[in-house]
């Protein structure tokens, strides 16, 4: 029966309660496998396959839930059992064949299986085994919006009812929404999309407006490079973001609701769309919603995939059916927004926080964080670390804690950090214990950013990335003002210059001329902060640049025109694969020899060092070094 | 209910600060429009005074005390107190930077090469490749804005590598040329499409340095349906859009503020010329009319209609089996001498509707006075449907063009604005972006149909009932009355119509606009008798549409067999030209100023011709009359403003040049020779002073105010005409429509090379639909006819059509549709909305020729 006021809603989650707390003491075997696009990535669907078909073959009766990303990306898939009276116990890095080995332990020898078991999820105790949160990885995080992600079924809304879903939502329909501004003002919280302006004044703001109508846009337009935290969130709890919408809708007195999300998310897209339907079946989308006055609708638009729809004018034109450019602001959306309306445009991750502030209170999500910077901020750590994935630290926490206690440090030297993806910076080794604040990194010259923590060690080469980043701006600038259309092809190919070897003396100052022109000059967040990496790798790693400029060298060996290939003479046994795959036959020599390589013959396109790196009877004989 | 029209007010008036000197400005523009009543320009190449804001040059960058960075003069408001600074170091450093940044995108030859100085001085052909020294990269040379920035800023060379786009320069579409390989981005164009005209047929394409402008997903301009107004050439800073036909004229020698001569709306155009002849036309920037808009015809028409090559230039004569070109004494010798000595119905003059005023005046009082004759006609009796009487009264109500824009609420009956009267179009879009209701009434999809959420579509011959019907409900206090038999006949829903009357009921200020098809059908007294009525309504205004730059003139000046200038009585009413049509007439001379009525040559002895155009068959005499740009004169517009039609060509008598004269001039100098005093003028303005003594209420000089006209005395309505075909149910409806793309006889089409491409040459037109059901393919020929008559002509698909019908213009022009013979038999159908049978004009061998009816659809 569908919930469609308080009452039954509240009946419709003791019933869930019920349902999950039959899960948690199971009478029949449950297997969780982390299905989100991490997991997948790492072939959770061919395990998914092999478990399946495991359990069929063997007419074994389990539940089989797919959960969305519980953090430690590089340990997926990952697979949870959980016997009948048994805790919930995960195993990592499943394979089809693997995971054969994983449920015959269980289900023909009655045992634990001992190998790739991470950890428990289960409450103390648990058989002696390790706890899951216990991991290196996750001991350190406190997961607040991450809460559900990973524990229950996305597509169960049940599951979400049953952990104090919605709750909070319900607690704001009894308060004025003054009241509620007041509890998110208190919070400290601030947007959590990168600039990190406080959610309470931008809502106080467009409330203030004298207007008929307002919208509530959920910004899920996550484009930085090698930025996921929204992605993974959505797909493992959409409900908090749907919860979050709800109470800033109601905060702010809109009525309608759009999630823009980018099209290239189709799983995260497709749980909101069954969230979506779960909620209006429950009563929490539409006119006058658990009985109250407020009424409010969702709905999704899809992204066509620009990076700059992020920004809050274009994504604005966007949802009107226009071409995704920003416009100058003032006024800002808050103030005239979607279809000219009062807008208010909140993150993905700002929205999931809310439901948690209003349920345990500002005091407590503030006593996360530092002063100025309040909670905690997901980040998706990534790059040269061992453990990279989606983690949830407090802020004010130092990069060296986030890099090293949480990502296990790096295998090779650490070179540098990028935050912030292309708005952000790069920073170096004499920053890493900066807390991790708002203020700090912009001193820094960096920028929060949405969450994006790329690390990078001494094999990275910092034109090479700087370069990366600025090729990212400019092939996503809209093309509408020219600072940022023209200004960072200019810096690009500067940039591309100095990686060839063809820098002039004179091009950092350049750089530094015409990124500071685009800071100032350009009509958008992204062209303002398109200069950053540039000027950012600039500031702290000037040296590299004077190597590849004035000594036509790269540190790193990675500019392809500054580098030569080495036989290791000693190393080499003569096995001639490298003779076999180098397209230009500038390698010879005859069988169990040491090879020559002719510099002059080779292209450098480093078929020879892949294969003798990994296919090779001597390997790594062959070095890429730079130009001496 | 729509949203209640949000109006500007009148602005308070505030003071703000720029560069340390007070400047009031009104609340709400932009610093950049503040510093420019203050007579400080701020330099900017993306905005543009009827565009928004767009902030993409960055060049328009100031700072302002309070504000963070360098706030833009284009998208900052005024706030009281304020205060700008324009000029500093900063800012000239990063204008410097920024100008550096867009040439770097464009390729500069112009700005930089050596020899520039040297180039423009030498620069004496039109050319694309100079003949003295260096190149023409771009036809905007000379008139460039990024060139006056670059001077202005002082920018002598650039600090980066200059990218070259490498496009393929577009010239497919007819009319304007492109070139995005110097294209600055600025974005005018495309504002100026979506914006101002709303065909949002230009947009930005793709991202990062591959943006591009141009219609979406590759499509042609025509396919994308743009209305070749050229507003976007107009507002192009660069030589990105450059018209055709100009382009490589070079920066004109100036530019002459005249009145396009090829409709009754009277847009006030820029005439540029240079050499002494007219090279390009662009929009006047006068409020009153057109406001910096055109039309297709108006924007790019007008030199080649005046200079193509067919152009008639010398006066010749018939001489035994051969015509001649002669000298004009010769010419007017043989003329004076035929027209000696000739009865009042010996003869018949045919006057164009597009004639100025004076021309026509002179016409009517040359026949009257020295002809002693009043066998004078005027093909304005077909461009005005329903008869001069209907006309008379409508000509006494308020018209008004400029009222459409401030309009509350806004009925369109019968017009497609896309491109004929394109300026009522955009009076209209711009109207409903201040927030207006718009209820179109139309059978066909036209273009002002798709801007509203009220479209009633009745039967092509029902728009005046449904019109009627409308007035009717809404004069009835939005009641409903009528009896539903009414509104089963228009075809109309109830439902529908209800909602349009709810929507108009609350304006206070309506405005309605008929086309001229409106009228055509149903002999245009419905429509009329709604339009007297609502005209009673307070805060009404009216605009009805024709075809012909002076009809309303012609009709006022009296060039009719009955009527005498002012439009009174004559005494014995002369010829008509229906009488000689329907052979009920056989005058000795037929002499047709400007106007081809006949498609061979007419029975009787002599004929003259006086046109720009030698006409399609043997005439006895020619004599060439100058076209709108080779002499002065006035138009009276649709809202009997009388406005001056200047002359920007004059160059002496040559083979080039022609020997044309005007036509009031031709007049004055048969009568010379005729011996009859009264036509000696020395100038169009003693014409003009005339008229106004012999007309009340006509200026005695050029007078831009609009004129409400007063007959000499009431003139009844024409009797509607009566169908004369038996109903033949299963027929096409034949929608016989005024129009086509006509100046003083000819079809535009048929010397506009242009106006061919944008398929608007003259054909039978049906819905996409039926011609696939009668295997009917683009250009075949059909025959359409009942009863022993038939027509043959081209068919083409229109998707606009109402299906069920078949529409053709009436026949009044030469050029275009194999010089129209097959269409002779239309000039006799004076009813409307017959149903006809369609055969193939040409048969395949064995098949039947008789195609079967529209069925069902139609009715």
């Amino acid at each position: 029966m569908p919930a469609r006021n308080a009452k039954s809603l509240e009946a419709q989650r003791s019933r869930a309660a019920e349902e999950w707390a039959a899960l948690q003491n199971n009478s029949r075997p449950v297997i969780y496998v982390g299905a989100g696009s991490c997991g997948l990535a790492a072939g959770a669907e061919e395990v998914i396959e092999a478990m399946e078909s495991y359990l069929a073959k063997n007419k074994i009766e389990a539940d089989l839930l797919r959960v969305g990303c519980i953090g430690p990306c590089y340990l997926e898939p990952l697979v949870d059992i959980q016997m009948p009276g048994r805790p919930r116990i995960s195993y990592s890095n499943n394979t089809p064949a693997l995971i054969q080995d994983v449920l015959e332990s269980f289900f023909e020898k009655g045992e634990v299986y001992q190998r790739r078991l991470v950890g428990h999820l289960g409450a103390d105790g648990g058989d002696g085994l390790p706890r899951f949160f216990d991991h290196p990885m996750l001991a350190r995080q406190v997961r607040i919006v991450l809460r559900n992600c990973g524990i229950i079924d996305p597509e169960n809304t049940g599951h979400y009812l049953a952990r104090d879903g919605y709750r909070a939502f319900e607690k704001c329909l009894t308060l004025p929404w003054t009241e509620v501004l007041d509890i998110v003002k208190k919070s400290g919280l601030r947007g959590r999309g990168g600039a990190g302006f406080p959610t309470w004044r931008k809502w106080q703001i467009c409330r203030e407006n004298e207007s008929d109508t307002r919208y509530m846009i959920c910004n899920a337009d996550e484009g930085d490079p090698g930025a996921f935290m929204n992605r993974s969130l959505i797909e493992g709890d959409p409900h908090a973001v749907l919860e979050g919408l709800l109470i800033a809708g109601y905060t702010i007195g809109a009525r309608q609701g759009t999630i823009y999300i980018r099209a290239e998310y189709p799983l995260a897209i497709e749980r909101l769309r069954r969230a979506l339907a779960d909620m209006r079946e429950l009563g929490l989308l539409g006119e006058r919603i658990l009985g109250s006055d407020f009424s409010f609708d969702i709905k999704i638009k899809e992204g066509a995939g620009a990076f700059v729809c992020g920004e809050e004018t274009a994504l604005i034109a966007g949802i009107e059916g226009r071409r995704g450019m920003p416009r100058t602001r003032p006024p800002f959306p808050a103030q005239e927004g979607l279809w000219g309306k009062p807008t208010i445009i909140n993150n993905v991750e700002t929205l999931a926080t809310l439901p948690h502030i209003i349920r345990h209170g500002a005091e407590w999500f503030s006593q996360y964080g530092t002063e100025t910077s309040k909670g905690t901020k997901t980040f998706s750590l990534v790059g040269k670390v061992r453990r990279t994935g989606l983690i949830e630290v407090p802020l004010g926490m130092t990069l060296r804690s986030v890099i090293y206690d949480v990502g296990g440090g790096l295998v090779k030297e650490f070179k540098a950090v990028q935050t912030g993806g292309p708005s952000g910076g790069c920073l170096s080794e004499e920053f890493l214990d900066l807390p991790i604040d708002y203020e700090s990194l912009t001193a820094a010259g960096s920028i929060m950013g949405s969450g994006g923590l790329i690390v990078v060690d001494r094999n990275t080469c910092i034109v090479d990335t700087a370069k990366y980043f600025l090729n990212f701006t400019q092939a996503e600038s809209c093309g509408k003002c020219v600072p940022c259309r023209v200004g960072t092809r200019h810096l690009v190919h500067i940039l591309e210059r100095i990686s060839q070897g063809k820098g002039e003396l004179d091009d950092l100052a350049k750089l530094e001329h015409l990124a500071r022109s685009i800071k100032g000059g350009s009509l958008c967040g992204l062209g303002q902060t398109a200069p950053n990496p540039v000027l950012s790798t600039i500031r702290y790693f000037r040296d590299e640049f004077l190597a590849h400029i004035k000594d036509k060298r790269c540190p790193a060996a990675v500019c392809r025109d500054l580098v030569v290939y080495r036989i290791i003479k000693d190393k080499c046994t003569g096995c001639q694969r490298c003779v076999q795959v180098c397209p230009t036959g500038a390698i010879s020599g005859p069988r169990s020899e040491a090879h020559n390589l002719d510099e002059s013959k080779c292209i450098k396109c480093r078929s020879c060092y892949e294969i003798c790196r990994f296919d090779a009877i001597a390997g790594d004989a062959i070095v890429i070094e730079s130009r001496a | 209910m729509s949203p209640k029209p949000v109006r500007a007010r009148e602005a308070r008036t505030i003071i703000i600060e720029i560069d340390h000197r007070p400047v009031s400005c009104p609340e709400g523009v932009s610093v950049l429009r503040a510093a420019e009543l203050g007579g400080i320009a701020i330099p900017s190449l993306c905005s543009h005074k009827d565009l928004s804001a767009f902030g993409g040059c960055r060049l328009c960058m100031v700072e302002i005390e309070g504000m963070r960075g360098y706030p833009l003069a284009c998208s900052t408001i005024v706030a009281e107190g304020m205060k700008v600074l324009t000029e500093s170091a900063a800012l000239r450093d990063m204008r410097r930077e920024i100008l550096e940044l867009i040439l770097s995108e464009h390729p500069s030859s112009c700005l930089i090469c050596d020899e520039q100085e040297e180039c423009r001085q030498s620069m004496v052909t039109i050319r694309k490749a100079g003949v003295s020294t260096g190149c023409r990269y771009c036809p905007n040379d000379g008139q460039c804005e990024l060139q006056a920035v670059v001077e202005r800023l002082g920018v002598r060379d650039i600090h980066y590598p200059v990218y070259y786009r490498g496009y393929e320069a577009e010239h497919d579409d007819p009319f304007f040329d492109r070139d995005y390989n110097i294209c600055i981005l600025c974005g005018r164009c495309v504002r100026m499409c979506q914006e101002v005209r709303g065909a949002s047929v230009l947009a930005f394409k793709f991202r990062g340095p591959k943006t591009q402008v141009g219609p979406a997903f590759g499509r042609s301009h025509l396919e994308s349906g743009c209305e070749f107004c050229g507003a976007c050439v107009s507002v192009c800073p660069t030589g990105t859009l450059a018209d055709k036909v100009s382009k490589w004229d070079g920066r004109p020698d100036g530019f002459k503020i005249s009145t396009c001569p090829f409709c009754g709306l009277g847009c006030q155009i820029e005439l540029h010329h240079k050499n002494g002849r007219l090279s390009r036309v662009n929009p006047g920037l006068d409020p009153e009319i057109n406001n910096g808009q055109l039309c297709v015809r108006g924007r790019f028409c007008l030199p080649e209609t005046t200079h193509h090559h067919q152009r008639a230039k010398k006066p010749g004569l018939r001489r035994g089996r051969y015509f001649r070109e002669v000298t004009w004494a010769e010419a007017l010798d043989e003329v004076s001498s035929r027209l000696k000595g000739l009865g009042p119905k010996d003869i018949l003059m045919v006057v164009s509707s597009d004639l100025t005023n004076e021309s026509l005046f002179a016409a009517q009082k040359f026949m009257r006075t020295c002809l002693k004759s009043n066998s004078i006609d005027s093909t304005a009796r077909w461009t005005l449907p329903g008869g001069v009487g209907l006309w008379a009264s409508l000509f006494s109500l308020p018209i008004s063009i400029k009222a459409i824009s401030s309009a509350e609420a806004i009925i369109a009956v019968g017009l497609d604005s896309r491109f004929s009267f394109s300026v009522a179009g955009v009076e209209v879009r711009r109207a409903l972006k201040e927030g207006s209701t718009l209820v179109t009434i139309d059978s066909n999809e036209s273009n002002l149909a798709r801007y509203t959420g009220h479209w009633l579509r009745p039967a092509p011959e029902k728009q005046g009932a449904a019109f009627k019907l409308l007035t009717e409900r809404l004069l009835a206090s939005g009641q409903k009355k009528g009896s539903s038999a009414d509104l089963k006949k228009t075809g109309l829903d109830e439902e529908g119509l209800e909602k349009a009357v709810d929507a108009l009921w609350p304006a206070r200020d309506l405005a309605v606009v008929v086309g001229p098809a409106a009228f055509a059908q149903d002999g245009g007294q419905d429509i009329a008798r709604a339009l007297v009525k609502l005209s009673e309504r307070p805060n009404t205004t009216i605009l009805p549409l024709y075809q012909g730059a002076n009809t309303r003139g012609a009709l006022e000046l009296g060039v009719f067999g009955e009527f005498l200038p002012g439009l009174a009585r004559a005494k014995e009413p002369g010829l008509r030209l229906a009488d000689v049509l329907e052979g009920k007439a056989k005058p000795k001379v037929i002499y047709l100023v400007g106007e081809v009525p006949f498609f061979k040559r007419p029975d009787c002895e002599f004929v003259i011709s006086q046109d720009i155009y030698h006409p399609p068959f043997e005439v006895d005499a020619f004599l060439p009359a100058s076209s709108f740009a080779e002499a002065e004169g006035t138009l009276t517009n649709v809202e009997g403003r009388v406005q001056e039609l200047v002359r920007v060509e004059d160059l002496p008598d040559s083979a080039s040049n022609g020997f044309s004269r005007p036509d009031w001039f031709i007049f004055g100098e048969i009568s010379k020779k005729l011996s009859c005093p009264g036509l000696e003028y020395a100038d169009s303005k003693q014409v003009l002073q005339e008229i106004s003594r012999t007309v009340a209420g006509y200026p005695a000089a050029p007078d831009r105010r609009p004129r409400r006209f007063k007959p000499a005395e009431n003139i009844p309505w024409d009797k509607p005409p009566a169908s004369p075909s038996p109903a033949a149910e299963d027929g096409f409806r034949l929608v016989v429509e005024p129009g086509g793309f006509r100046h003083r006889g000819i079809d535009l089409s048929s010397v506009v090379e242009g106006l061919s491409e944008l398929r608007l040459e003259e054909a039978f037109r049906l819905h996409p639909e039926d011609m696939q059901r009668l295997g009917l393919q683009n250009g075949d020929i059909i025959k359409v006819g009942l009863d022993g008559w038939a027509v043959t002509a081209p068919v083409r698909a229109d998707a606009d059509c109402f299906a069920g019908a078949v529409y053709i213009h009436r026949p009044l022009a030469y050029g275009g549709i194999g010089h129209r013979r097959g269409l002779e038999p239309l000039y006799r159908l004076s009813g409307d909305s017959l149903r006809v049978k369609i055969a193939r004009g040409e048969q395949p061998a064995g098949q039947s020729c008789v195609l079967p009816g529209p069925g069902k659809t139609g009715s």
